[in-house]
């Protein structure tokens, strides 16, 4: 059986499996709802958009605002194909977005319907020693069935997140973190346009494994933003020369992510620290988002098109992958699979020529997994996952829901080389080295 | 002695008479013990319900009808076949027929009337007046001839019971010869499983060597690998050399030799019967089939009679009689003689104690060896009832969730979590179960012959060996955590 015949066979025997995936996976070119519109903070700042996740409702009650959380165990989707029994907030993984005004005072009732206590820790908030959620530290956890309530004042602007300080190894693993968005009563510097939150995250889930594994130290293969792994993501739809903010919080449990953008350079402008000073802002197109800590970026693009915005840790692109099968670049496929083939028919040698294909080949995969998945792109397939999503720049992006690719304009787009060109500009694809 | 009791002797010393010339063939004694079994209703070395009955081939077949063993080796054999081929062909089986011909002659020979003695003198007297003088005399034992009803009475006794030691002896020839039939089988599935495995390590090998050859693999993962390959090379050897063993084992069982050796085998060991055993049915059947027991009992009814003939021996005065006549030249003289020994010192004590003994060591005997059949049936059927579970659970379960674990592996290894070496090291797994569910099928129709055996009244399984474990090994877990970037 040659390769061409076992992807027919690996196809035909996963039909299932392919046609169920398909039918649920939200590729880019599906219709999504379009991006936010301005919304009524001060200073006539746009709402902040969390993509692929939602902002927490607040109610306003004698200049009150008043949130509930409510600490729960949640199904949640990484991408098609990977289903993962997590915990949450509200029914969502990640927990929602609390976007509030600067001196808002905010009562948030939390609630935990988990087999063990939790808090809720609002990590980079300055407020009261009572309110700051750290088990044992500053408050009785909140046990199973039971409400507490925190109130505070969100007395600095900025960006931070909440996550629980009770068993934070396992319910951080599995999924219970959230943004905060304080806006400024009276903003600084130029307006944004675009105002986006996103978690980078980690998770350990073995394929065919539903829980993600809380105990894992170092072998992470889920990578996302905001609970999301590519094609799962939501793409960014921004309009070419507006100004973009880009919230980045890290609360996985080990790695940082330098995420870098294609097709412009920002600046860092703010930490949960707060802001970076004009003067010591330097031009980026990578920041590094250490664990625990939030960067705050701004650009404004020049560029239209579909640009990649991804993690550079090159594994963190990846879908799912294991380490396990040993390093098979170089190999004679043919030699292997001879001997193994008549003792596991279905065996198929892989990742000798590379692994830049396997997207591709539809192998028969465990079930709720997404190995070597990536996602369909308008020339092939893009064999990136994981952390990994894309930056849509158009030239009016009211008018565009993130379902579509970007439409080049002719002769802008790198294609195989015109042998004659190659020779009138001396250049030899044989030369020898 | 009354008449009656005059007559029992007179009648078989009649028989004795018109029979003892008569020759004693092997041909009578395969009759007799054909009979015997078919009488007791003993199918010879067949599972119930396998057919009619088979029997020992008479000894003309075995001389003159060469036509039997070849025909059945001509295909493949089961193990019906097996057990034809030993009742045809085990050289042991027909000498305990030959023995059998022993007891028979001597049970001839003890129904034979004594000899008379005739005497006759010359005598030629020194007076050359006087003629040459003759004497003569006829003597005859007496006691000998009382005796002789009990001498065949002890000698029949004993032939009834080398009968049925013979009986049994072919029940354990058709026995022996489906167990190591079996264990051929067995020996046959575990050298191509054995195989299989050297198959895996072998693949394993080329990988790595390939590996190796690029640079993804060390030296010393290479040399681990080659070495697996060689270790499992000495198992296949061992399989082998176990495959011959068992096949020798059969053909001394079925007393095949030079060209016959070639034979092949039809299959392997089927699966095993959903066929539940009742204990205590089986015990009673056992009790009652037991050629054990029925020949301890014969020879019971020997020793008795044994003790019975030295009493008589032992209070009966030695008679003999006789007439006499001399002839003195002129006329004979004629009279006649008794000669009464007189039992004063010799009254066969010592005999009697003997035979007296004999009797309660086999009364002793008896019930010892009701106790062993009784415990032989239990524990093969425990036997048949865990070594059928074990083995249904192997094919019902352990083996397919081997198979599944190896496919559930082979995802993983899509999914690049685990190696091509881990996926050869579960698929040896399942060739391992299959090892393991091989032995225990083994001991399964081991078992299951043994009560076979047993319920045709065959001998006690000597024992049914140690209860095979196999390589379950519950491992398998060893697939690697695999995840991970």
């Amino acid at each position: 059986m040659d390769r061409r015949d076992f992807v027919k066979l690996g196809a035909a025997i996963s039909g299932t499996l392919v046609a169920a995936r398909a039918a649920g996976q939200a590729l880019p070119s599906q219709a999504r709802p379009l991006p936010a519109k301005p919304g009524p903070f001060p200073g006539g700042q746009v709402r902040v958009v969390t993509p692929n996740g939602a902002t927490l409702p607040m109610k306003e009650k004698d200049g009150l605002k008043i949130g509930h959380l409510v600490a729960m165990p949640v199904d949640h989707t990484f991408a098609p194909g990977l289903e993962g029994a997590c915990w949450g907030y509200n029914g969502r993984v990640h927990g929602p977005t609390i976007e509030v005004v600067e001196g808002d005072r905010a009562r948030f009732y939390v609630t935990n319907r988990l087999p063990e206590p939790t808090t809720v820790h609002w990590h980079g908030i300055i407020l009261p020693n009572g309110m700051d959620g750290v088990a044992g530290l500053t408050q009785r956890p909140i046990m199973p069935r039971e409400t507490h309530m925190y109130e505070f004042t969100f007395d600095k602007p900025g960006t931070f997140m909440y996550h629980p300080h009770f068993d934070e190894m396992t319910q951080m693993a599995l999924g219970m973190v959230g943004m905060i968005v304080v806006h400024p009563k009276k903003p600084k510097g130029p307006r944004v346009d675009r105002d986006f939150a996103l978690i980078t995250h980690e998770w350990a889930i073995r394929a065919g494994m539903r829980r993600p594994d809380p105990n894992e130290m170092k072998d992470f293969n889920v990578l996302t933003f905001n609970a999301k792994a590519f094609p799962g993501t939501e793409p960014l739809v921004v309009g070419k020369g507006e100004r973009v903010r880009i919230r980045l919080g890290n609360l996985s449990a080990m790695d940082h992510h330098p995420i870098h953008l294609h097709g412009l350079s920002f600046e860092v402008v703010g930490t949960d620290g707060g802001d970076i000073p004009v003067s010591a802002r330097v031009p980026e197109t990578t920041v590094l988002v250490p664990t625990g800590s939030v960067r705050v970026i701004e650009f404004v693009p020049t560029e239209s098109g579909d640009w990649a915005m991804h993690c550079h840790m090159t594994h963190h692109i990846m879908n799912q992958m294991g380490h396990g099968m040993g390093v098979i670049v170089g190999a004679n496929a043919a030699k292997i699979d001879a001997r193994v083939q008549q003792l596991v028919p279905g065996y198929m040698t892989m990742g000798h020529t590379g692994m830049g294909d396997m997207a591709e080949m539809k192998m028969p995969a465990p079930k709720n997994s997404i190995p070597m998945v990536g996602g369909k792109g308008p020339f092939s397939s893009i064999d990136m996952g994981g952390m990994f999503t894309i930056l849509k720049v158009r030239d009016n992006p009211e008018s565009e829901d993130g379902s579509g690719w970007y439409s080049h304009p002719k002769g802008s787009v790198a294609d195989k080389a015109d042998a004659a060109m190659m020779q009138a500009d001396g250049v030899d694809p044989d030369v020898k080295f | 002695m009354n008449l009656s009791r005059k007559a029992q002797y007179i009648l078989p010393l009649a028989v004795a008479l018109v029979t003892g010339c008569s020759s004693s063939t092997v041909a009578t004694d395969v009759r007799d013990v054909n009979a015997f079994l078919a009488a007791q209703g003993r199918n010879i070395g067949q599972r119930p319900g396998a057919g009619s009955a088979i029997s020992m081939p008479t000894e003309d077949a075995w001389e003159n009808d060469g036509a039997e063993a070849p025909r059945i080796l001509a295909k493949p054999l089961t193990a019906d076949d097996a057990v034809k081929l030993a009742l045809v062909q085990n050289r042991e089986l027909r000498a305990s027929m030959y023995e059998l011909g022993i007891a028979r002659g001597q049970a001839v020979q003890a129904g034979l009337l004594p000899n008379p003695e005739i005497e006759i003198s010359l005598r030629a007297p020194q007076d050359p007046f006087q003629r040459l003088q003759a004497d003569i005399g006829f003597e005859y034992d007496l006691s000998a001839l009382i005796l002789v009803p009990l001498r065949k009475g002890v000698a029949d006794a004993e032939l009834e019971a080398t009968r049925v030691r013979v009986a049994r002896d072919v029940l354990e020839t058709a026995f022996q010869a489906r167990l190591a039939f079996y264990d051929v089988q067995a020996r046959q599935a575990v050298l191509d499983l054995q195989k299989r495995a050297f198959d895996a390590f072998q693949a394993g090998y080329a990988a790595a060597e390939e590996l190796h050859r690029v640079g993804n693999l060390p030296d010393a993962d290479l040399a681990i690998h080659r070495a697996a390959v060689e270790a499992s090379r000495i198992d296949v050897a061992e399989a082998e050399n176990a495959l011959l063993d068992a096949r020798e084992r059969f053909n001394v069982a079925a007393g095949l030799s030079g060209q016959q050796v070639t034979w092949t085998i039809a299959g392997p060991l089927p699966p095993p019967e959903d066929m539940p055993v009742d204990a205590v049915v089986t015990e009673k059947k056992a009790i009652t089939a037991s050629l054990e027991l029925a020949e301890i009992g014969r020879r019971m009814e020997a020793a008795a009679k044994r003790v019975g003939l030295h009493r008589t021996q032992g209070v009966m005065p030695h008679v003999s009689g006789g007439f006499h006549g001399e002839q003195d030249g002129i006329s004979w003289e004629l009279g006649g003689h008794v000669t009464v020994g007189l039992p004063i010192f010799d009254r066969a004590q010592g005999r009697i104690i003997s035979a007296k003994s004999e009797l309660g060591a086999l009364r002793e005997r008896y019930v010892a060896a009701a106790i062993g059949v009784r415990s032989s049936a239990r524990m093969t059927q425990n036997r048949i009832e865990s070594a059928g579970k074990r083995a249904r659970h192997y094919q019902q379960a352990l083996l397919p969730a081997r198979e599944k674990a190896l496919a559930e592996t082979l995802l993983q290894y899509n999914a690049m979590h685990v190696s091509v070496f881990q996926v050869l090291d579960v698929q040896r797994r399942v060739t391992e179960t299959g090892i393991a569910y091989t032995e225990t099928l083994l001991d399964y129709w081991k078992a299951r012959a043994s009560l076979d055996q047993i319920l045709a009244g065959g001998a006690r399984p000597r024992a049914l060996g140690a209860v095979s474990t196999g390589h379950t090994s519950s491992a398998g877990m060893d697939v690697g955590s695999g995840a991970g970037h």
